[in-house]
């Protein structure tokens, strides 16, 4: 009944539970089926913590990714396999929601699949408490009509396009005059970051089932490791599921998460990103009409970033070194939070926290005919 | 001489080891060499102390340029200015003597080996020259990117600007002109951290790096309240003059930031908003009282019209906590300084 769980650190992969293969099929009905589990985890300096994850029916990895149609009716059910109650939220999704399920319990909702883009699912109990000891996984909503009038796809919602992403999208074009010269995004363009925060003490309290108190937590979190899709240094940096890889002229969407407490500061080399979207004050995805490239991008508590690594030729290369003939592909360049104290795990060894890094295969796509 | 990629984390086999305690350690010849149009020296420069404004002394380590004949030569801290045009190929040559550090151009994009990270290329005992050539005008800078957590906040790094071909005056090629401009480096300074030593916390050393206390607050080197009146921080303009304020974050706040005059943000990371390659994005206004969040390693350009009227007006930095979002040092957290209109 207590399935507790060892993950080895490392082990943490890519489970989609996906809703519909089609992108675009006709509204469909869809089941998730996920359960609360109590696990041990080990860290990337070897410490093990306890932690809450969600798990799939079939599945052997933590947080699967799910992804939905827009406008889907989605079903999905809650088991509790941990000792205290848990409960299911998803912010910008209006009634994904369940209530609090005893240990042992099950609980189920059925709601309408939101807008094109990217989701935190959660539990939103104890806040920030369980959340922030694992429970939370990331949702995709492929838009039924992603397109723009100009025909290029998006990942949102065509209704939701504004202006600037109408142009941007289009910009992405094999032309040469266009901005950014190759490949329009393509839908398997894309990488989730899901960022995350460990208090090991935190997960000592709950482990000990001593009383968590929200409110406190708030206050007090103090994270000693930092993770992408449950990997931090060495292990992220090279996870597929987690490393963008590709060839100039091949744009890829990042869809980032943060589902700690504190507020990162995602730093990228290499290429500057376009920031795509926010989160409103209800949680539904922002559809940016100033789109904005950084270097560094700021990621709250609880925000949900889609941003385009365009996969560009490195502007600052001199053209006399370009594409290089001594210095070999793959160019690799590091993408890591710059608030620095998020690099470290366990209180040192940098750089084995949030990082990870992006490959630029070559200076040409293999497939380009030019 | 052939470089030996195998020896550096390009061509080497990474592992766990080489990830970030047992770091390539080599000084190579710059691959794909060309021409410099402008070259830079930076000596890594480690001791240089910082009279607090409550009597402390705090050591910071940065770079300085041996080349120069004024207060470069020995800067103690923040590193010298690097200004370069648009299109320059520019070599910038790390000096390290002891220990190892590199230097990353932040914002920049050049190739792995000239980018400074470590962990995937190498760092430097000896001597190497990165090679870049900017392509944007805009505001940028430069750190040691080797245990960057630690060195990053010992204050090695410097402002880093481009301007465009038609030099400083315009912030980019068909962007806003200005009259006067004012660099800001914000920094919080944690006075345990910078007692330790060069690879403290590497290699499964649990020195808290994780817990920062920031204590001082500084803008371009100069400890607050002095960036109230200290003349390298405050500005200077005549009325209808335009003022160019580009503010880097180099702390590990969240820094919350505001004017008593209207400002627009023209520029973010080194890229001019509206700008011709940009058309889905444009310029920022910043109406005076309303504040805006920067979070640590970014750049925002701040376009502000001297009024008519002569007066005194405040700017003000908060320091944020990153978790609590609350200002540091129990509401001291704070840096003020002022432009004034005469
Ligand atoms: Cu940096
Ligand atoms: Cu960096």
């Amino acid at each position: 009944m207590n399935r507790r769980q060892f993950l080895t650190y490392g082990g943490a992969g890519a489970a989609v539970l996906s809703a519909s293969e089609e992108a675009y099929a006709q509204a469909t009905a869809t089941r998730i089926d996920l359960s609360v589990e109590p696990a041990d985890v080990e860290l990337i300096d070897g410490r093990v913590v306890y932690q809450l994850l969600f798990y799939g029916a079939a599945q052997s990895e933590p947080r699967p990714v799910i992804r939905v149609t827009e406008g889907d009716l989605v079903t999905v059910t809650l088991r509790n396999n941990a000792p205290e109650p848990h409960a299911f939220a998803i912010p910008g999704a209006p009634g994904a929601e369940i209530a609090a399920i005893a240990p042992g319990g099950r609980g189920e909702v059925t709601f309408r699949a939101p807008r094109g883009g990217t989701y935190l699912y959660l539990d939103p109990l104890n806040a920030p408490a369980h959340r922030l000891l694992g429970l939370h996984g990331a949702l995709i909503s492929t838009p039924r009509d992603g397109h723009t009038p100009g025909g290029a796809l998006t990942p949102f919602s065509a209704e939701t396009l504004t202006p600037a992403t109408r142009l941007l999208f289009d910009a992405m074009r094999d032309d040469p005059t266009a901005r950014f010269v190759g490949d329009p995004w393509r839908p398997a363009r894309e990488k989730i970051w899901l960022f995350a925060q460990i208090d090991p003490a935190l997960c000592e309290q709950a482990e000990l089932r001593r009383p968590i108190d929200g409110a406190a937590v708030q206050r007090t979190f103090a994270p000693r490791y930092f993770t992408i899709n449950g990997l931090s240094g060495f292990d992220s940096s090279e996870a597929e599921t987690v490393k963008p890889k590709g060839y100039v002229g091949q744009p890829l969407l990042i869809r980032n998460l943060n589902a700690g407490r504190n507020t990162h500061a995602p730093h990228i080399h290499g290429n500057h990103v376009l920031e795509l979207s926010g989160v409103g004050a209800d949680g539904s995805v922002v559809v940016r009409d100033n789109i904005i490239e950084r270097d560094t991008w700021i990621m709250r508590a609880l925000d949900r970033k889609d941003l385009i690594l365009p996969f560009e030729r490195p502007q600052d290369i001199p053209p006399g070194a370009w594409p290089p003939k001594e210095e070999p592909f793959p160019l690799r360049y590091a993408m890591h939070c710059h608030t620095e104290m998020s690099q470290t795990a366990g209180g040192g060894n940098y750089p084995q926290g949030l990082t990870t890094h992006w490959e630029l295969l070559g200076p040409t796509r293999p497939t380009a005919t030019s | 001489m052939a470089i030996d990629f195998t020896k550096t984390g390009v061509s080497g086999e990474q592992t766990f080891d080489s990830f970030g305690c047992n770091v390539w350690h080599v000084n190579p010849d710059t691959p794909d060499l060309v021409r410099p149009d402008i070259r830079f020296t930076r000596q890594v420069h480690d001791g240089a102390d910082v009279l607090m404004p409550d009597g402390r002394e705090v050591r910071f380590w940065s770079f300085s340029d041996p080349n120069a004949t004024n207060a470069d030569k020995d800067k103690p801290f923040p590193s010298p200015l690097i200004r370069v045009r648009q299109g320059q190929v520019v070599h910038t040559t790390l000096k390290s003597a002891k220990n190892t550090h590199t230097i990353h151009h932040h914002g920049m994009d050049p190739t792995t080996f000239n980018d400074g990270v470590g962990h995937l290329s190498f760092e430097v005992s000896g001597s190497y020259t990165y090679q870049w050539r900017p392509a944007n005008a805009g505001t940028y800078f430069y750190h040691c990117h080797k245990n960057t957590v630690l060195h990053f906040e010992m204050g090695m790094y410097g402002p880093l600007i481009v301007d465009p071909p038609e030099g400083p005056g315009t912030l980019f090629t068909g962007g806003p002109r200005y009259d006067v401009e004012a660099i800001w480096v914000a920094d919080d300074v944690d006075p345990v951290w910078h007692e330790y030593n060069h690879d403290a916390g590497l290699c499964g050393e649990d020195v808290a790096l994780d817990r920062f206390s920031p204590r001082y607050f500084m803008i371009s080197g100069v400890p607050a309240p002095r960036t109230l009146t200290d003349p390298r921080v405050i500005v200077r303009a005549k009325p209808r003059q335009k003022v160019l304020i580009r503010l880097i974050n180099g702390a590990y706040s969240v820094l919350r930031v505001a004017f008593d005059l209207d400002a627009t943000i023209v520029a973010v990371d080194g890229r001019g908003l509206g700008r011709a390659a940009s058309p889905w994005s444009r310029p920022i206004p910043l109406p005076r009282g309303t504040s805006v969040d920067m979070t640590s390693a970014q750049r925002f350009d701040f376009l502000i019209d001297a009024p008519a009227t002569p007066g005194t007006y405040g700017a003000r930095l908060e320091f944020r906590d990153w978790g609590t979002g609350e200002i540091h040092a129990g509401g001291r957290g704070v840096a003020e300084s002022r432009i004034i209109v005469a």
